[in-house]
C-alpha cells in the first residue's frame, strides 16, 4: 500500500466518525450500566427497534426524517420502560441475571420484528443534501457521518446537562453512589432506575434511527453493536467520560489498523488489545471511586 | 446427613447409569440411520451443556464464548479429516487452497497429515488458549459479567479472523472433508450406529470425569469459589489458578464435543462461533438446570429435540417461545428444571421424614440432624 497524508488524514478523519459511532451506540449502555449495573444485552435490540420505529414512521405516516429521530426516542423509551417495570426491577440485585434475562428479552424482541415486519432488509431515506461529500482538496468525507458526529456531541451534552444540572441529574447520582442512602433521604430509587432504563433505552433508539441509515435495516442488526459497545463501557470504565475517551481511542485504532490492513483484521486486532489492555486496568480507562469490578 | 433425596450421592449415580443405560438402548431399537445421526448431534450438544454447566454452574463463571473451543476443536478435527484424504505426492493440497491462490501447503496445516497428532491439536489448542485466556483476565480479576462480555468479545473476534483467513480456512464457506474420520482403519461414519456410539462413549467419560472432578477436593474449593469468591481468596487459596483450571476443563469438553459435531456433521465454519450458538448453550444449561451437570444435559435435549419436532414451519414463533421461557426461568426459576426437581424432592422427603418424627415421637428432635 502506498502511504499519502492525504489518505492517512481521510483514514483519521474516518476514525473520528467510526468512533462516534462507537459512541452513540454506547452511550445508552453506559448510562444504564454506570447507574444501575444492569448488564444490558437487548441494548442492540433496543437500536435495531430504533431503525424499525424510524422506518414505520417515515414509511407508514410520512413523518419526516429529522422528526423520526426524536420520535424513535419516545417510541424506544417506552418500550425500555415496560420491560424495566415488567422484569428488569425485580433483578437489580442479580447482575448476571440481568444479563440472561435481558438476552431472553433480545431473542422475543428480535423474532418479534421478524413476524411483523419479515426478515427483508429495509431502508430509511434521508433528505437529499446529507448525502453528499464534503470534499477539501484531496480529503473527503459525508456529511452524513459529520451528521452523526454533531448528534454525538449533541447528545453527550445533553446527558451532561441531565446529569450534572437537573434534579433528576441529582438523584440519580446519588442512587448510583449509595442507593440504601439516597432511599433514606426520601428518592424513590425505583424510580429513577426506571427513568435511567428509559432514557438508555431511548437513547439507543436515537443510534438506531441513525444506523439505520448508515446500514440497511434488518432484525438481525443489533447483534453486531451490542458486543462493540460492551467494551467500549468495559473499556471505558462505566463511566460517561471513560466511554468517550474510549470510543475515541477504538475507533481512531480501528480505522487505522484498517488503513494498514483490512476492516476484519482491524476488527480482530482492536478486540485483542482491548483484552490485553484489561488485563492490565481491569477498572478501565476512566475508575469510577477506585472501584474494583 | 442430607435428607433431600436430590442430594444424594448414591441416588445421583444411580441416576446416571439409568438415563446412560437409556441412551445405550436407542441404536439398539433403531436403525434409522439419519435419526441416529441426528441423536448423535443431541450428544454434542449435550456435551456443550455439561460443559456450560461444569464452569458456570459449579464454577460460577458465566461463559458466553464456549464456541471459541468447540469451533477450534471443530476445526482441528475438520482440518484432520481433510488431510486424510490428501496425497502428499500427488495432491498434498486441498481444493480450496489452490482456488484461493495457494500454491503450497500452509504450515500450520503441515501437523495435520498425521492423524492422531491433528485430533490431538484439535484438544490441546483450545484448551491451552482457554488457560492463557482465562490466566489473563483471572489473575486481573476480571470477573462475573465482564468476564461473560469478554469471551463475547474473542469469539466474535475468532469467527472475523476465521472469516478473514480465506486462504487457510475457506472464510465463510468452511471446510467440508470429503471423506469420514478414519482413525487407523477404524471408519467413523457419520451415518451409522458407530459414530453414535464414539459420540456416546466420549458423552459418558466427559460426564463421569466432570462429575467426579466435582466431588473431589478441587471441585468443593470451585464450589466455593461460585458461593464466594472473595472469602475463599481470603482463606488463603489462590482463586485465579482454580477459576482457569475448572474454566480450561470446561473448554476440554467443548473441544472434544467440537471434533464429535465435524466428524458427524463433515462440515465446519465460521458458524461454529456464532455467537448465537454459544449463548444458546448457555440456554440449554440454564433452562435444564446449571447446577446439575445431568439436568443441563437433559436441558439440551429438551431444547434442540423440542425445536427439531416442531420443525421450520414453526421455527419463528419456536424462537419467541424459547425467549419468553428463558426469561421466565431467569426470572422464577434460577435453578432451573433441576432446581424444580430439588425442590420438590426436598419437600417429599421433608414431609417423609416428619411423618416419620410423628411416630417415634416428638421427644427427641436432636437426633434427627445426625
Amino acid at each position: 500500500m502506498d502511504f499519502t497524508l492525504a489518505s492517512f488524514v481521510n483514514a483519521l478523519i474516518l476514525g473520528l466518525s467510526i468512533g462516534s459511532i462507537f459512541l452513540v451506540a454506547a452511550l445508552g449502555l453506559t448510562i444504564i450500566y454506570g447507574t444501575a449495573g444492569v448488564i444490558n444485552m437487548a441494548h442492540g435490540e433496543f437500536i435495531m427497534l430504533g431503525a424499525y420505529a424510524s422506518y414505520t414512521l417515515q414509511n407508514y405516516l410520512g413523518v419526516p426524517f429529522f422528526l423520526c429521530i426524536p420520535l424513535s426516542f419516545v417510541v424506544v423509551a417506552l418500550i425500555g420502560l415496560v420491560i424495566e417495570r415488567l422484569l428488569i426491577r425485580y433483578l437489580y440485585d442479580r447482575p448476571l441475571d440481568t444479563l440472561l434475562a435481558t438476552w431472553g428479552v433480545s431473542l422475543v424482541l428480535m423474532q418479534g420484528v421478524r413476524l411483523i415486519f419479515g426478515s427483508d432488509p429495509k431502508y430509511i431515506q434521508m433528505p437529499s443534501f446529507l448525502s453528499t461529500n464534503i470534499a477539501a482538496g484531496p480529503i473527503s468525507v459525508s456529511i452524513f457521518r459529520v451528521f452523526i458526529f454533531l448528534v454525538g456531541i449533541g447528545l453527550v451534552a445533553a446527558v451532561w446537562w441531565l446529569f450534572y444540572k437537573t434534579e433528576f441529574g441529582i438523584k440519580l447520582r446519588a442512587v448510583t453512589q449509595n442507593k440504601e442512602m439516597a432511599a433514606s433521604f426520601g428518592i424513590n430509587s425505583g424510580q429513577v432506575y426506571a427513568l435511567t432504563f428509559a432514557l438508555g433505552a431511548g437513547l439507543a433508539g436515537i443510534a438506531g434511527s441513525l444506523f439505520g441509515v448508515l446500514n440497511i435495516v434488518l432484525p438481525t442488526m443489533g447483534m453486531g453493536y451490542v458486543v462493540e459497545a460492551f467494551l467500549i463501557v468495559v473499556t471505558g470504565g462505566g463511566a460517561l467520560l471513560g466511554s468517550i475517551l474510549a470510543s475515541g481511542v477504538t475507533g481512531e485504532a480501528q480505522s487505522i489498523f484498517a488503513y494498514i490492513f483490512n476492516d476484519t483484521f482491524a476488527q480482530f486486532l482492536v478486540f485483542v488489545l482491548i483484552v490485553i489492555f484489561l488485563r492490565f486496568r481491569p477498572q478501565g480507562l476512566i475508575a469510577t471511586g477506585g472501584a474494583r469490578r | 446427613m442430607e435428607k433431600n433425596l436430590y442430594h444424594n450421592r448414591l441416588l445421583q449415580w444411580l441416576v446416571y447409569v439409568v438415563f446412560f443405560a437409556a441412551l445405550a438402548v436407542i441404536p439398539l431399537v433403531m436403525d434409522d440411520a439419519f435419526l441416529l445421526n441426528q441423536l448423535a448431534t443431541y450428544g454434542v450438544y449435550g456435551m456443550l451443556a455439561l460443559s456450560i454447566s461444569l464452569c458456570w454452574g459449579f464454577g460460577g463463571i458465566l461463559n458466553l464464548g464456549q464456541g471459541i473451543a468447540f469451533g477450534l476443536g471443530a476445526y482441528g478435527m475438520a482440518m484432520t479429516m481433510q488431510m486424510q484424504t490428501q496425497d502428499p505426492e500427488y495432491s498434498p493440497i486441498p481444493p480450496f487452497m489452490l482456488n484461493n491462490g495457494l500454491d503450497a501447503l500452509p504450515a500450520i496445516w503441515e501437523p495435520f497429515w498425521n492423524t492422531g497428532f491433528g485430533i490431538a491439536l484439535a484438544l490441546i489448542v483450545p484448551t491451552v488458549f482457554y488457560l492463557i485466556f482465562g490466566g489473563l483476565m483471572f489473575q486481573a480479576r476480571v470477573a462475573g459479567p465482564f468476564f461473560a462480555i469478554m469471551t463475547l468479545a474473542i469469539l466474535s473476534a475468532l469467527a472475523t479472523l476465521f472469516v478473514d483467513l480465506q486462504p487457510y480456512t475457506n472464510g465463510v464457506n468452511g471446510i467440508s472433508p470429503p471423506a469420514a474420520l478414519d482413525i487407523g482403519g477404524f471408519v467413523i461414519d457419520p451415518y451409522m450406529s458407530t459414530s453414535y456410539w464414539v459420540v456416546f462413549a466420549l458423552l459418558v467419560l466427559s460426564t463421569v470425569a466432570a462429575k467426579l472432578l466435582t466431588q473431589s477436593r478441587f471441585g468443593l474449593i470451585v464450589q466455593a469459589l461460585h458461593n464466594d469468591s472473595e472469602r475463599v481468596r481470603f482463606l488463603g487459596y489462590n482463586v485465579a489458578i482454580y477459576e482457569t483450571l475448572v474454566y480450561a476443563a470446561s473448554g476440554l469438553i467443548a473441544a472434544i464435543a467440537g471434533c464429535c459435531f465435524a466428524f458427524l456433521t463433515q462440515y465446519v465454519s465460521p458458524a461454529q462461533f456464532d455467537v448465537g450458538f454459544s449463548i444458546s448453550m448457555v440456554i440449554w444449561a440454564a433452562i435444564g438446570g446449571r447446577n446439575s451437570l445431568l439436568w443441563a444435559i437433559i436441558g439440551a435435549f429438551l431444547v434442540q429435540g423440542a425445536q427439531s419436532y416442531v420443525g421450520d414451519e414453526f421455527l419463528n414463533s419456536w424462537i419467541l417461545i424459547l425467549g419468553f421461557s428463558f426469561i421466565l426461568i431467569v426470572r422464577f426459576l434460577p435453578g432451573g428444571l433441576g432446581g424444580l426437581a430439588e425442590t420438590l424432592l426436598g419437600m417429599v422427603s421433608r414431609k417423609r421424614e416428619t411423618q416419620e418424627s410423628l411416630t417415634v415421637g416428638a421427644g427427641e428432635p436432636e437426633t434427627r440432624g445426625a
